[in-house]
């Protein structure tokens, strides 16, 4: 016993040295691997609001590239709107459509913190669950997807990026219809691969990947990057297909976050299959 | 009062500069511009151990909190305040240190500035890279990480202690 306790006495600096080495790491270990509670990012309430002052003033430095992507979108949504076609059937009458259920809303949103040169990295938005986001809401820009929301507080909320190590989304590279899911290689982030893709399949260079909306977190379409080349995987006969994201991610500003309203309905019907077939 | 009051502004101003400035710079390669080991650093001497690595944590953590890190700079401070009075003591001049002295680069001259801060830098971030990595195959590239920013936070600390901090007077 006594030797325990001059053991301590001797040792205790390095002790107190590990207690909180184990702290830090724990910490760090358990938020990296899955979303938790609300406490030691920047979407805690002090934090996130020191930082949304921070970008009140430096959101001018991108604001014309900022403006330029927004009247970009309105463009694209306007050539959709009903009155620039013209009815070209005389036969048909048009009636109240009810074939149609609304599957997504979306919840816009700035952000107010980044880094886009870590080997995981997050944004900070300034919406949290008062305005609807919840933890595993998809999150995308008018040029492509940015990430899955990892945790919410009242007002702020953190995503965990497709430039993390396993974001795993799903993605389907059009027109041949082939499904694979993206990785980071945690170097560049202005490119991104590709995996799950078989060796004896030709793919195109310039292909566009889009998000297949399998999981219900994306609908389908969201448009990621394209095929920039194929490199074989050691060992497998699949490619690692290089792509280059059609994002920005550096000057990045406004995004939308995904409500989707039929979720619930989807994971329950998903619940059926059982666990092994699963992978 | 001046004795609080310019602990406490250094505390502040650096942090600040970290979280608000530094940390928006990203000049791509995987640099990472760090100034708040700075503060660990110039901490009085005369500091008990166990202070040091308890004033570490708490900067490394303020520091994470900013920075959507959840800990990984704590831990990375922690292991710097660790090894800071073993350096010290290995690097200290032979009759023992100036209490009056601060460990900073006007006090203590340039070449033990470089050498000790240099090497607190530099395990501060190797631990902080390879923990961010934590691969094997990846250890070459955190390495590169390590020099590189290692080199730039040094010139930025150097740059900083030059334009604010004041020579202790003489006495």
């Amino acid at each position: 016993m006594r030797n325990l306790i001059a053991f301590f006495q001797r040792f205790r600096i390095f002790l107190y040295y590990l207690l909180l080495q184990v702290i830090s790491l724990s910490l760090y270990f358990s938020y990296i691997a899955y979303p938790k509670g609300q406490f030691l990012t920047s979407s805690w309430a002090v934090t996130g609001t020191m930082l949304s002052w921070q970008n009140e003033f430096t959101k001018f430095i991108h604001l014309d590239e900022t403006n330029e992507a927004l009247q970009r979108e309105n463009v694209r949504l306007r050539k959709l709107q009903l009155t620039n076609f013209i009815n070209v059937s005389t036969d048909l009458i048009k009636v109240k459509d009810t074939v149609y259920k609304q599957q997504y809303e979306y919840i816009p949103g700035s952000i107010i913190n980044s880094s886009i040169t870590r080997k995981n990295n997050y944004f900070t938005l300034n919406i949290g669950t008062t305005q609807g986001v919840e933890i595993g809401m998809g999150v995308f820009s008018d040029k492509g997807i940015v990430g899955v929301i990892h945790m919410t507080s009242k007002n702020f909320s953190l995503v965990k990026t497709i430039l993390t190590e396993n974001s795993n989304v799903d993605v389907l590279i059009q027109p041949s219809g082939l499904t694979g899911y993206l990785k980071w290689n945690g170097k560049d982030p202005t490119r991104g691969s590709v995996l799950g893709i078989s060796q004896d399949i030709k793919l195109v260079k310039n292909s566009t990947v889009v998000t297949r909306g399998g999981s219900g977190i994306f609908p389908k379409g969201i448009p990621i990057g394209k095929v920039e080349k194929l490199l074989p995987v050691e060992g497998k006969p699949v490619w690692d297909v290089i792509i280059k994201f059609s994002e920005d991610y550096r000057s990045l500003q406004h995004v939308y976050v995904v409500k989707n309203l039929l979720l619930k309905e989807q994971t329950k019907l998903e619940e059926a299959i059982p666990k092994e077939e699963k992978k | 009062m001046e004795i609080i009051l310019i602990p406490l502004i250094r505390f502040f101003g650096l942090l600040l500069l970290q979280v608000f400035i530094l940390n928006a710079i990203e000049p791509g390669m995987g640099i990472y511009l760090m100034a708040y080991p700075l503060l660990i650093a110039i901490l009085p001497f005369n500091y008990k151990v166990v202070t040091v690595l308890s004033i570490s944590f708490l900067i490394g953590f303020m520091v994470d909190l900013f920075s959507n890190t959840f800990g990984l700079h704590a831990s990375a401070a922690v292991t710097m305040g660790m090894a800071r009075p073993l350096l010290y003591k290995y690097l200290a001049p032979r009759d023992g240190y100036d209490v009056l002295r601060q460990p900073n680069v006007l006090d203590m001259g340039l070449r033990w500035h470089l050498l000790t801060f240099g090497s607190l830098l530099f395990i501060h971030h190797i631990w902080f890279f390879i923990l961010e990595s934590f691969r094997l195959d990846n250890v070459a590239e955190a390495l590169i990480k390590t020099l590189l920013s290692g080199l730039l936070s040094l010139i930025i600390c150097l740059i900083i202690q030059y334009l604010f901090f004041k020579k202790e007077k003489a006495r």
